[in-house]
């Protein structure tokens, strides 16, 4: 055991560790004493937060696998009007967050909302209120987040046809496969194992979706956490919620995992990246799958985009009261801060797994890169729960002063459980980078006289320069556009595009949620469009 | 005493724990020698040249090189430290520099070399690499990035050169003139080097000793006219595939007798007691053809080979033995023809087992 403490070795068992500790706070307190609230809502809320949990992701995966994988499949294999142009922009939808959807379309239906002005606008003054239907609800939080998270499925759907073998397309015709035949017999079970990855990433995002739902006022576990937590202060029972949803969670990033590895044999190298013959579809046809993508693309990005700047330049005051100078700094300080962590400990821990092919360490690896998986809500609850039991059963004890106010409310506690959320993130991108770099490569540099650190420094880092921006790209991406962690663990007065749209929304005040709204949209979006080569695997990923 | 440039001493090659070849000894006697190891494919060859350029450890035997100890089971100098240059089979080249910029990383190395300086410009040309200089590692084709791995080896004027199957994806066409050039660079330049292959006429036409590597075990090694005519094992004999093994007995110093050929005399390499039972090898070369024989055999397969035919004969005794017949001989036979074998048979050394 000796042997193998390096830094390599220790880099990986701290963040291992780090990973770990929300995982068994959750399931350690799963016994502790709750309040006489636990008794109420076991009998009263519990059962409606697991049905509407499964209610939820019973239809967003429904709604989401028809959506991703079928604009997937026409963008993939037909050339139609702006088939390229779709290719990239239908993934733009991962720049609005489900809680920003639930935002624009209450906005848009509600009572002398956007569709009222339209109409009245349109047909002159009359009680359109009666006749609009209001998607808000249970409805309301399926298409929101259904909306915002089909990219999953679209995108590794849509590297499976890629990279599916043209052989055995050709095959398919030569069997005399009708088209429709061919897409159910050949290309869809080809790709299931990488559609199943995606509805497995969608399940767990759902599941561990807050915003939206509590917007809705739809109870789920989630928000029962929460609110066990904000309104009972029962840690405990937060805690119990937790476990359960916790259980479920694994279970779906086991699939995940599973899947994600059959999807690389689904890959097939002969053949599989000749470039595929695209059908060019005419008339009616393509006409049909130019209005289904455009139908997406619209409903996912530009409604909501559209609705929230609309309602800036309606209300252009709310942008002038908006310190939008302090709102970016704050985000720029978090991202930098959390990349520059996350990157460092990721290159660390990939590197030694490369250079020490240790199977502890490889283990360590697996497990440090499970805290994705973790909603954040349970994250950010279970931090502080920590936090808490360390601080006063071994800090206090010892006789030193109170270290909460250095983890919770602080900049440091934030960064720690965003470096826990999304570690896989960065440990992930170095590795797909490292794979590319066959191990011989490293041993003709060494045998070139080059020793482990300029290895590094003159092959791998030049090489992975690339992967590393991606992923500060993505890190942003996700930073932006979480809200949970951040708006349970931020400091007092320190706010982000995210919380102040959440906290006017939460106020009613859904025309001030705009300016933010709007400004995490076009900023998530611009690092997509620099980043979609990359989030389309089309750089030999 | 003669000390060697190069020697191994009994060395277990292992790698994850595993041992792929047991016990080797071998060595390479004067500074510039080339030498081939040869044997089936996952045997081990790549293992034993991983060792010795420092990328996997050994536990029993030491390897040494120059008079210094490289590897042992006390001492390991890293590879960076050995000044041992190893070109891998599959593309080792650094993905983001251009074929150029890859191979003079290699010119780096030894730059303060002063004798037999290798240019540049001369190994590009000669390994008909100038045409994609600029070109980068996914752009090329793998018997190219073989042939810049290459150039990069060579031109790093290591100690001792290791290449592991140099030539695996290069066209058969061109295979023959790259032989011939990669021989006359290693010559005029004098790097010691150690090729694994497992194609036997590479290691016999560029190594001037051969090692048989078959089951766990360095079975032979040897200069390549010995391993090809005095084979020392039946295992040899089976990898080189270059003959067959009929049952005879000793008649006397210099004879055997053979039910189907009759009386076959030579020189033995091995002396047997009179009587005893033996296996004796018979190569292509060994019989000769004559039309007039009464020694008359079925003809069951006929390979043409270019320059010659090699007939497979059926004895009676349903053995198979192969004979070589120059390809201008006046006629051909065919298969189920019958086909004379010249008698007296004289075999000028006698392998047997």
């Amino acid at each position: 055991m000796l042997k193998n403490l390096n830094i390599w070795f220790l880099s990986s068992l701290i963040v291992s560790l780090i990973v770990l500790i929300p995982i068994l706070t959750v399931f350690s307190s799963f016994f502790d004493e709750t309040s006489n609230y636990y008794q109420i809502l076991k009998d009263t809320f519990l059962f409606e937060y697991i049905s509407n949990s499964l209610i939820l992701l019973f239809f967003v995966l429904i709604f989401t696998f028809f959506i991703g994988t079928g604009t997937a499949y026409l963008v993939s294999f037909f050339e139609f009007p702006l088939s390229n142009f779709f290719k990239w922009a239908l993934i733009l939808s991962f720049a609005v967050p489900p809680y920003i959807y639930a935002y624009s379309l209450t906005a848009f239906f509600e009572n002398y909302g956007t569709a009222f002005t339209i109409l009245k606008n349109l047909f002159g003054d009359a009680n359109y209120n009666e006749n609009i239907p209001k998607l808000d609800g249970m409805f309301g939080a399926i298409l929101s987040i259904t909306f915002s998270l089909y990219a999953y499925v679209y995108i590794l759907a849509r590297a499976s046809f890629l990279y599916q073998s043209q052989n055995l397309i050709d095959l398919g015709k030569n069997l005399g496969f009708s088209k429709f035949k061919s897409f159910y017999k050949v290309i869809l079970p080809s790709a299931r194992p990488a559609i199943i990855a995606g509805l497995s990433l969608v399940a767990m995002e759902t599941l561990a979706e807050f915003g939206a739902v509590d917007f809705f006022s739809i109870n789920t576990l989630t928000t029962g956490i929460y609110n066990s937590w904000i309104t009972f202060d029962d840690l405990a029972f937060a805690n119990r919620i937790s476990s359960f949803l916790l259980l479920f969670i694994f279970s779906l990033f086991i699939i995940e995992n599973l899947s994600r590895k059959k999807a690389k044999y689904h890959f097939n190298s002969r053949g599989g990246l000749k470039q595929k013959n695209k059908t060019k579809l005419y008339g009616s046809k393509s006409f049909l799958a130019f209005i289904f993508c455009f139908f997406i693309l619209f409903l996912s990005f530009l409604f909501p985009l559209s609705q929230m700047l609309y309602w800036t330049l309606k209300f252009p005051e709310n942008l002038f009261d908006l310190q939008i100078i302090e709102l970016f700094s704050n985000t720029l300080y978090l991202v930098l801060l959390s990349g520059l962590l996350l990157i460092v400990f990721s290159l660390i821990s990939n590197y030694g797994n490369r250079v020490s092919k240790n199977k502890a360490l490889n283990f360590l690896s697996t497990l440090s890169i499970s805290g994705y998986a973790i909603p954040g809500v349970i994250l950010a609850i279970a931090f502080i729960t920590f936090i808490a039991w360390f601080d006063n059963n071994i800090i206090k004890s010892l006789g030193f002063i109170s270290i909460k106010k250095f983890f919770i409310g602080s900049i440091l506690g934030l960064v720690l459980v965003y470096f826990i959320r999304f570690y896989s993130l960065a440990f992930n991108g170095i590795k797909s980078g490292y794979e590319k770099i066959n191990i011989s490569v490293d041993e003709s540099a060494y045998l070139l006289g080059y020793s482990k650190r300029k290895t590094f420094m003159n092959i791998h880092v030049p090489f992975l320069r690339n992967s590393l921006l991606f992923i500060i790209i993505l890190i942003s991406l996700e930073i932006i556009r979480e809200l949970p962690i951040t708006l349970i663990l931020r400091p007092f007065n320190f706010e982000t595009f995210a919380t102040t749209a959440y906290i006017s929304a939460s106020e009613d005040l859904l025309e001030a949620a705009a300016v933010p709204s709007l400004f995490l949209i076009l900023i998530a979006s611009l690092f997509i469009i620099v980043s979609s080569k990359y989030i389309l695997r089309e750089n030999n990923e | 005493m003669n000390k060697n440039f190069f020697e191994v001493k009994n060395v277990d090659f292992k790698v994850g724990g595993k041992t792929k070849v047991a016990n080797v000894s071998f060595a390479i006697e004067k500074e510039g020698d080339v030498i081939c190891l040869l044997g089936p494919s996952g045997i081990g060859k790549t293992t034993i040249l991983r060792t010795i350029a420092g990328l996997e450890k050994i536990k029993k035997g030491s390897i040494e090189l120059n008079g210094n100890v490289l590897s042992s089971e006390k001492k390991n100098v890293e590879p960076e430290n050995r000044n041992i240059s190893l070109a891998f089979q599959e593309n080792s080249l650094f993905p983001h520099y251009t074929v150029e910029k890859n191979i003079l990383l290699g010119a780096e190395r030894n730059k303060d070399k002063k004798d037999h300086q290798i240019n540049f410009q001369e190994i590009i040309e000669l390994l008909d690499i100038s045409l994609i200089l600029k070109k980068y590692p996914h752009e090329i084709s793998a018997g190219e990035a073989q042939r810049v791995s290459l150039a990069r080896s060579v031109i790093t004027q290591p100690d001792l050169l290791l290449l592991d199957e140099p030539l695996s994806n290069v066209d058969q066409s061109f295979k023959e003139e790259i032989q011939e050039k990669l021989k006359r660079i290693l010559k005029s330049s004098k790097i010691t080097t150690i090729i694994v292959t497992h194609d036997s006429y590479e290691a016999f036409y560029l190594g001037s000793k051969c090692g048989i590597i078959l089951n766990q075990e360095l079975k032979q090694f040897d200069n390549p006219y010995n391993v090809y005519h005095l084979p020392n094992s039946i295992e040899v004999v089976n990898f080189l595939n270059r003959g067959t093994l009929i049952p005879a007995e000793v008649t006397s110093p210099k004879s055997l007798e053979n039910k189907d050929l009759g009386t076959i005399t030579g020189n033995f390499l091995k002396p047997f007691p009179i009587g005893t039972k033996v296996k004796l090898l018979i190569q292509p070369e060994d019989l000769h053809h004559d039309d007039k024989s009464n020694l008359k055999f079925e003809v069951v397969d006929r390979k043409f080979r270019g320059t010659n035919f090699i007939y497979t004969l059926k004895t009676p005794s349903d053995t198979f033995i192969p004979v070589f017949v120059h390809s201008h001989h006046i006629h051909q036979h065919d298969v189920d023809e019958k086909f004379g074998v010249k008698r007296p048979i004289h075999i000028d050394h006698i392998v047997c087992f």
